[in-house]
């Protein structure tokens, strides 16, 4: 019974990070309908260039911020690069050739610069576990469900309560008339992409001390998440925090009583599944494409 | 005679390749060369899925995985001879393909690309772990194959893969010449109007998805008997985007295209190893862009900011290459940017570049002498034929259509008389176009019956209602851009054809026969319409009111009982519109009912033989004509009511 709600708070501390970057991917399909696939790689920058800082002696509550800054200069650029001369050609091969290619560039890069071998991240808070109803929890898990929690709720603030937000929020319901009410949409497309990699940045740096930091440990990250996207719908805020949930719960499970070589079968199932049976998502509603 | 000309070429280029062994004996390039084409294989396959229907596939590598080790562990674990396993690598990869694309097809685009690369992992995965079946990470071994008792050389092995390679070809480029390619292409031009003339798209998808599938399945189980050994580490991330890279690279819908691709991605990694090499050709790339961007600044063609990153890019990527030490590390990174310079450069392939360079004005109206254009061209479903003119074809009782809150449809009756054309006029927003996606299951009404010729429409799919009979052109174009004039007709000609794939891929006299009887229909068809001179002419470069009337000619090539013509009028010239009047006249003359939907109130009352009005998603007014044009209810829903 304890090892069945330790895993349940593993699966949930690793389901608010599928959150998080599921939630990136709903911020870019909000204003442009686009999405990075990429965004585990910024993930996995966000992990790295963490690392480094904190190597380099930097204290890690000041490291987070300065990979927040980060990861919106990387979202940046791959707007620029990747998605937008492809918005200007209307082409959806286009940008998800482009951004699957910046993402190969990023993880090779990243095997160039800290080399191909996992990294040990050292971790913030006590390593001992604490005791909850019975079961070990890490401190550090907390801090995760916590962390993802803040970015998601800032950005939603942001959006909801100020005069940018809400220049995000008329570029979500069409993009035209945005334009032609003066919003600059192009900017605030980049300026999503800028969002978007800032919370995967940032979601690295808070589940490197819990996993291995590698260049390779992106990729299957953001697949996932991509999962937990479809799963509560891209336009679902609360969606995406159970779909994250349901994930990483089946997964810790799935790893514990099955074999941890097949941990990432679930979530890619449910995704095969959902996609199949109920194509906008567990929460998200099914729109009626006009001819 | 130009195709005559470039077969000739094609077939020494074949004659060279499958000689190759003779002259050259470096067994190092002989199994290169045999990569290249096993590789080409697969993209014949992938250019089905790319090129074609235009989505994209992160699976193929899965794909290709579960090629050789369908290979791989047949004959481990049975000894299975080739004849075996060449067929079951085929049929088992073809029926995982279909595992995904049933389920994964109902999905397009970015979703589609994410489930193809969720499915690819858990094939990865799935090998990985399944020890009992796949040896696992240590991989299996598995020596060339054995042939008539005796196991085959190296040259021997080559000259099979060639045979396989040219056989793969020759189906290919028949399937894609075929109804199925055209039904494929099809559904990436308009997947409305695909299913509106017949062509499921989900069904097609499917099939080409599956076809694609079968062609990877061959080339997986050559590799695993090229490579004389397999691991799971092969089938990654990097081989899928590497595929992709070589399909839009090489040129999309071309199989010198395909070939070119898997030549580049076998031989470039060999040459990415010579660091000298590299400098040079970067170098190189690098001078020629500066060229380029000069000369297209100085004759303006291009504008000092588009070429900024270009031009930046290659200087980069020249001053990168003298700075590495090592050039083996940076592969993905290499390839990654050939990726970004071919989609937004290159978007048409190193072959298409080429083609467009070397452009000839192709004959438009194309050589088909000897096509027997006396026939007519219209048929009509031979069941309406004998029922008497008068009785009623379509019949909506209380539609109701609500996106929402708002009523686009609030308890519409229509009766639509045999033989009749039928207006169908109202305010901009008052439902019209609703009804007609009604009608053709676009969209499934929230109430209400309609029944067309004794059958209930409602629930059944667009394709499926499109083949009862009822035909539709759409008020914003919706013509299969890439695809000639005589093509695009030739789609809604798919109904007529009965051949299946093992007749396309033989040539069968049924497929021959019934491939002949389209053309000549479909030209038949241009010439109603007057579109006979420009058959050959792609549809997006028609002008606007010719693509009108080739909407027009491929509904009718449906053999429709019932012809919905939405704003048919809109964008026409004075005279066009006459010669519209005319047709629509004549479409009605051999029995076709129309409803016509029209602003041009002299159109509509000119022609109908009965009007109804809509406004607000009701209909106000319905009878004759001039009944309609004299009702109170369609002045005021036209110009409003006068002040009380």
């Amino acid at each position: 019974m304890n090892i069945l709600l330790q895993l349940v708070y593993s699966g949930i501390a690793l389901g608010m990070i599928y959150a998080v970057i599921a939630f990136g991917y709903q911020l870019t399909f909000q204003t442009s309908d686009t999405l990075n696939f990429g965004q585990g790689d910024a993930l996995m920058l966000g992990a790295m260039v963490g690392l480094t800082l904190v190597n380099q002696g930097v204290n890690y509550w000041v490291m987070l911020p300065l990979v927040i800054v980060f990861g919106m200069v990387q979202g940046s650029v791959v707007e620029r690069i990747g998605v937008q001369p492809a918005i200007k050609i209307k082409s959806e091969f286009g940008w998800i050739m482009s951004t699957i290619a910046l993402g190969i560039i990023f993880k090779n890069v990243a095997e160039n610069v800290w080399g191909r071998d996992d990294l040990k991240f050292p971790s913030p808070l006590p390593e001992a576990p604490m005791k909850i109803l019975g079961a070990n929890i890490l401190p550090m898990e907390i801090l995760v469900v916590l962390g993802a929690v803040a970015m998601m709720l800032a950005v939603e603030f942001f959006n909801r309560k100020t005069i940018y937000g809400k220049a995000v929020v008329a570029t979500f319901n069409d993009r035209d008339a945005a334009k032609l009410m003066g919003i600059n949409t192009g900017l605030v497309i980049t300026f999503s992409y800028a969002l978007s990699s800032a919370t995967a940045a940032f979601a690295g740096a808070l589940i490197a001390p819990l996993t291995l930091t590698g260049a390779t440990m992106g990729a299957v990250l953001g697949l996932k998440a991509f999962a937990v996207a479809i799963i509560g719908g891209l336009t679902s805020g609360l969606g995406i925090i159970v779909g994250g949930i349901i994930l990483g719960v089946a997964e810790t499970t799935t790893g514990f009583y099955l074999s941890t070589g097949y941990k990432d079968v679930p979530g890619l199932v449910l995704l095969l599944l959902v996609l199949a049976y109920k194509p906008a998502g567990l929460f998200g509603k099914t729109a009626i494409k006009k001819v | 005679m130009m195709k005559s000309k470039s077969f000739t070429v094609a077939i020494i280029a074949l004659a060279l390749l499958g000689a190759a062994p003779l002259y050259l004996d470096n067994p190092y390039y002989i199994h290169m060369i045999g990569t290249i084409m096993i590789y080409a294989i697969l993209l014949f396959g992938l250019d089905i899925v790319v090129g074609y229907t235009g989505q994209v596939s992160l699976g193929h590598s899965g794909l290709f995985g579960v090629g050789s080790y369908t290979a791989g562990v047949l004959f481990f674990k049975l000894g299975a001879p080739l004849w075996v396993i060449i067929p079951a690598s085929i049929g088992l990869t073809a029926g995982f393909g279909a595992l995904l694309a049933l389920p994964a097809l109902r999905v397009t685009g970015p979703y589609l690309a994410m489930v193809t690369l969720a499915f690819g992992t858990i094939i990865q995965i799935l090998i990985n772990e399944m020890d009992f079946l796949t040896e696992g990470p240590l991989g299996i071994k598995v020596p060339k194959p054995e042939m008539f008792g005796e196991k085959l050389t190296e040259h021997g092995f080559y000259w099979m893969v060639f045979g396989l390679m040219v056989l793969s070809l020759v189906v290919v480029d028949r399937i894609l010449k075929s109804q199925l390619g055209r039904a494929f292409e099809a559904l990436r031009g308009s997947p409305v109007a695909s299913d509106c003339m017949g062509v499921s798209v989900y069904r097609y998808k499917v099939i080409a998805f599956v076809v694609s599938a079968g062609f990877a399945g061959l080339a997986g189980c050559l590799y695993a008997y090229s490579e004389q050994y397999i691991s799971p580490n092969t089938y990654n991330f990097e081989l899928t985007v590497l595929f992709l890279l070589a399909v839009i690279m090489g040129g999309r819908k071309t199989r010198t295209g395909a070939l070119l691709g898997a030549a580049i991605i076998v031989i470039l990694p060999k040459l990415l190893d010579d660091l000298e090499m590299f400098r040079q050709v970067s170098s190189t790339l690098a001078v020629l862009m500066l060229i380029g961007a000069a000369v297209g600044l100085v004759k303006k063609t291009t504008t000092p900011r588009a070429m900024a990153i270009p031009v930046l890019g290659t200087i980069a990527l020249a001053a990168f290459s003298f700075w590495l030490q090592a050039i083996t590390d940076w592969r993905l990174s290499i390839f990654g940017l050939m990726i970004l310079f071919v989609v937004y450069y290159l978007q048409d392939g190193i072959v298409g570049f080429f083609r467009k360079l070397f452009f000839r004005r192709v004959n438009l109206a194309g050589d088909y002498h000897g096509v027997d254009l006396g026939k007519d061209a219209i048929t009509v479903a031979s069941n309406s034929a004998h029922i008497a003119e008068g009785s009623d074809l379509l019949v909506a009782k209380g539609v109701l259509m609500q996106f929402g809150g708002l009523k686009a449809l609030n308890n519409v009756d229509l009766r639509i008389q045999r033989g009749t054309i039928h207006g169908l006029i109202g305010p901009n927003g008052s439902g019209k176009s609703t009804m007609m996606n009604v009608l053709t299951g676009i969209y499934v009404p929230t109430a209400g019956e309609i029944a067309f010729a004794g059958q209930t429409v409602v629930g059944r799919t667009s394709s499926d209602i499109a083949l009862s009979g009822i035909a539709r052109t759409f008020q914003n174009v919706q013509l299969f851009g890439e695809m000639t004039a005589l093509q695009n007709v030739q789609v809604g000609l798919h109904h007529t054809f009965e051949s299946n794939l093992v007749d396309v891929a033989l040539h069968t006299p049924r497929y021959k026969r019934e491939d002949q009887a389209g053309v000549e229909r479909g030209l038949g068809l241009l010439h109603f319409v007057g579109l006979g001179d420009l058959a050959n002419e792609e549809a997006r470069n028609l002008p606007y009111g010719k693509q009108r009337l080739l909407e027009i000619a491929r509904a009718l090539a449906l053999d429709p009982q019932l012809l919905l013509l939405d704003e048919p009028a809109a964008g026409l010239t004075a005279p066009d519109i006459k010669e519209l009047i005319a047709i629509i006249r004549k479409i009605r003359d051999h029995g076709i009912t129309v409803i016509l939907i029209e602003h041009h109130m002299d159109v509509v009352m000119s022609i109908c033989d009965n009007v109804s009005v809509l406004d607000f998603g009701q209909k106000i007014s319905e009878g004759k004509p001039a009944e309609v044009q004299a009702d109170e209810k369609v002045i005021e829903a036209y110009l409003g009511a006068p002040a009380a």
